[in-house]
């Protein structure tokens, strides 16, 4: 049988289960509860600048922006400014020149500012779950249920049936990711307005020597920010995926997989206080999942934590898996 | 049919999305690791005028430094104007000498910010040549208590002050290594913010301002001059719109207030 015909199979198979569904209905629940929650906290601050600031700044943000980039100009023209902080000054006022020319409250909200926020924050816990719920029972599932026996007596090879099995996954992968992306654009796009796409966002944060380095911050377009955080938050779903769906094949039941992998993620949130102290805590594939926070330059700088290391890292841990995936699925012996 | 639909829907959407997250994923990577291209080149012109004035006009000028955060700096000023603007209108009244000034005022800066800005040496000879130095620091350090409740606020105001004071203690002794001669200006700290704040924290700030003027009436020619005073009843004129700074006339008023206290040394001088 061609391995085309076999995803497809595999595909029905996760759509007949209503898995899919499921992923949806969480995503839309949960993305419209952080949406009016977002909404309701930015009123709040809203009031509380107006009320501490004694005027209402808030509509009067325009001036407050002009009399910033006066401000800035004048410090980048001070000679005793250091380099980095010139280059994000200059950042800043980049940003800031396009909400005035643009005529945009720097304090709103927009649906391109949600969505991209939300997979930032969706990335190290919240994502990987949802692919768990995919990936953990794909080959349990078929044992627990007796099923696989069905799989394996037809005469296609052990590894084309597991590779279809993990490229449905892949595929699957996308479609979570590419759903998490339409829906929270378009919910928040009902609570802040659909616009924002092309405002700019400083990103190219590096760490040099253990600091934050800022000399190369630039500015890009929100569209092409978010999608770089979705495509890292991709990759992210691969690598759990990966993992999740090795011990789906070594456990063989789902209860136990879901558990193992889950766990693991939990307890990845305390490994990374010991993140600077305990060199080996930095080879776990859950404390390398906050891959974003390199583009926002959000993180704690660590020695030796750079992008490239947090993705090495992975990508180690991803192809290990899928490794012993195949030799363990095409050697072990299947009794139901 | 519905299901060979909807596999044929993701199957394009996969793809297609794969595709593009592909991109996505290999500019990520890019943005965060690439090389920085564009040297620092505009550090060198900009440090040697500065140098260069200071050599040439010795004799008969008055110099004064701004030292401190964006108040030194003169930020909020609409007029774009600060202390560098309007401390000379001021001065030339009391001396027939040319006003000099040097204005080291960043925004934000902390009072760590402020020793670390002077041990780092770049100023040492233009504090050498000062006449007259104005600092303005420690508004942002007390500012990020000012949200806490009322009993971390006081246990943390107790942290932040402790370490204020010694590092502005260091300050002004590396100050006085370059420079034992010059008069100091401190400039005391106000309060911007009309309603929102309790008489518990015009306590703190008092206090505040209080020990700051102990630690700098300790140098000989050390002057503490308070502004807030000078700010309670008048927010409304003198405070920018931020809320935070002063405005134009604001800093006018300070000014004034500064040449009148300073008045005979400078036409003694």
């Amino acid at each position: 049988m061609k391995l085309f015909s076999l995803i497809e199979n595999e595909v029905i198979k996760m759509i007949s289960k209503k898995r899919l569904m499921f992923v949806l209905a969480i995503l839309v629940v949960l993305i419209s509860v952080f949406a009016y929650g977002q909404n309701h906290t930015s009123e709040k601050t809203k009031a509380q600048l107006a009320q501490r600031m004694g005027i209402t700044a808030t509509d009067d943000w325009r001036k407050l922006a002009d009399q910033q980039l006066i401000d800035m100009k004048n410090r980048l023209d001070s000679p005793y400014m250091d380099e980095n902080s010139k280059t994000s000054t200059r950042v800043r006022m980049e940003q800031l020149q396009y909400n005035v020319d643009n005529n945009i409250n720097p304090l709103e909200q927009s649906a391109a500012k949600f969505t991209t926020k939300f997979m930032e924050q969706a990335i190290f816990l919240f994502l990987p779950l949802l692919i768990i719920m995919l990936a953990a029972d794909m080959v349990s599932g078929e044992s627990s249920s007796g099923t696989i026996k069905l799989l394996l007596v037809r005469n296609v090879p052990r590894w084309k049936i597991l590779l279809s099995k993990y490229l449905t996954l892949v595929i699957l992968e996308v479609i979570v990711v590419f759903l998490a992306f339409m829906l929270s654009a378009i919910i928040s796009g009902f609570f802040f307005g659909f616009g924002g796409w092309l405002a700019p966002v400083a990103t190219g944060f590096k760490v040099i020597a253990g600091k934050l380095d800022t000399s190369s911050v630039l500015n890009v377009p929100q569209w092409q920010y978010s999608l770089m955080v979705y495509s890292l938050a991709f990759f992210v779903a691969v690598v759990v995926g990966s993992i999740s769906f090795m011990i789906s094949i070594l456990v063989k039941s789902t209860a136990a997989s879901i558990g193992i992998i889950m766990s693991t993620l939990v307890a990845g949130n305390f490994l990374s206080f010991f993140l600077s102290d305990w060199k080996i805590t930095r080879y776990m594939f859950m404390v390398n999942l906050r891959l974003t926070d390199y583009l926002s330059g959000s993180f704690q700088p660590i020695e030796g934590m750079t992008m490239l290391f947090s993705i090495s890292v992975l990508l180690g841990w991803t192809i290990g898996s899928i490794i012993i995936s195949f030799v363990y699925f095409t050697k072990q012996d299947i009794l139901v | 049919m519905l299901k060979k639909s909807i596999w044929y829907s993701i199957m394009a959407i996969a793809c297609v999305s794969f595709i593009v997250l592909a991109i996505g994923f290999y500019q990520a990577i890019i943005v965060t690791t690439a090389v920085n291209l564009q040297p620092s080149s505009n550090e060198i012109p900009q440090t040697t005028p500065d140098s260069a004035q200071l050599t040439t006009k010795k004799t008969s000028s008055f110099k004064v430094l701004l030292l401190g955060d964006s108040v030194a700096k003169g930020t909020g000023d609409e007029k774009n104007k600060g202390f560098s603007g309007y401390l000379p209108e001021y001065f030339k009244n009391s001396t027939p000498k040319e006003i000099l000034i040097d204005n080291a005022g960043i925004d934000g800066l902390e009072s760590i910010g402020l020793l670390e800005q002077l041990q780092s040496g770049r100023l040492e000879k233009t504090i050498a040549d000062s006449d007259l130095i104005l600092i303005s620091i420690g508004g942002n350090d007390v500012r990020g208590i000012l949200t806490l409740n009322a009993l971390a606020k006081e246990d943390q105001f107790k942290v932040r002050q402790d370490s204020y004071l010694g590092y502005l203690k260091q300050t002004l002794k590396v100050i006085r290594t370059a420079n034992p001669g010059s008069i100091l200006i401190f400039l005391g700290l106000y309060d911007p913010y009309e309603k929102a704040n309790s008489v518990e924290d015009i306590r703190l700030l008092n206090t505040w301002n209080y020990n700051t003027q102990q630690l700098v009436e300790e140098d000989g020619k050390g002057l503490f001059i308070p502004t807030y005073d000078l700010l309670k009843f008048n927010l409304g004129r003198y405070i920018a719109k931020d809320g935070l700074h002063p405005n134009s006339a604001g800093y006018q008023a300070l000014s004034n207030r500064i040449s009148k206290s300073v008045e005979s040394i400078i036409t003694g001088s």
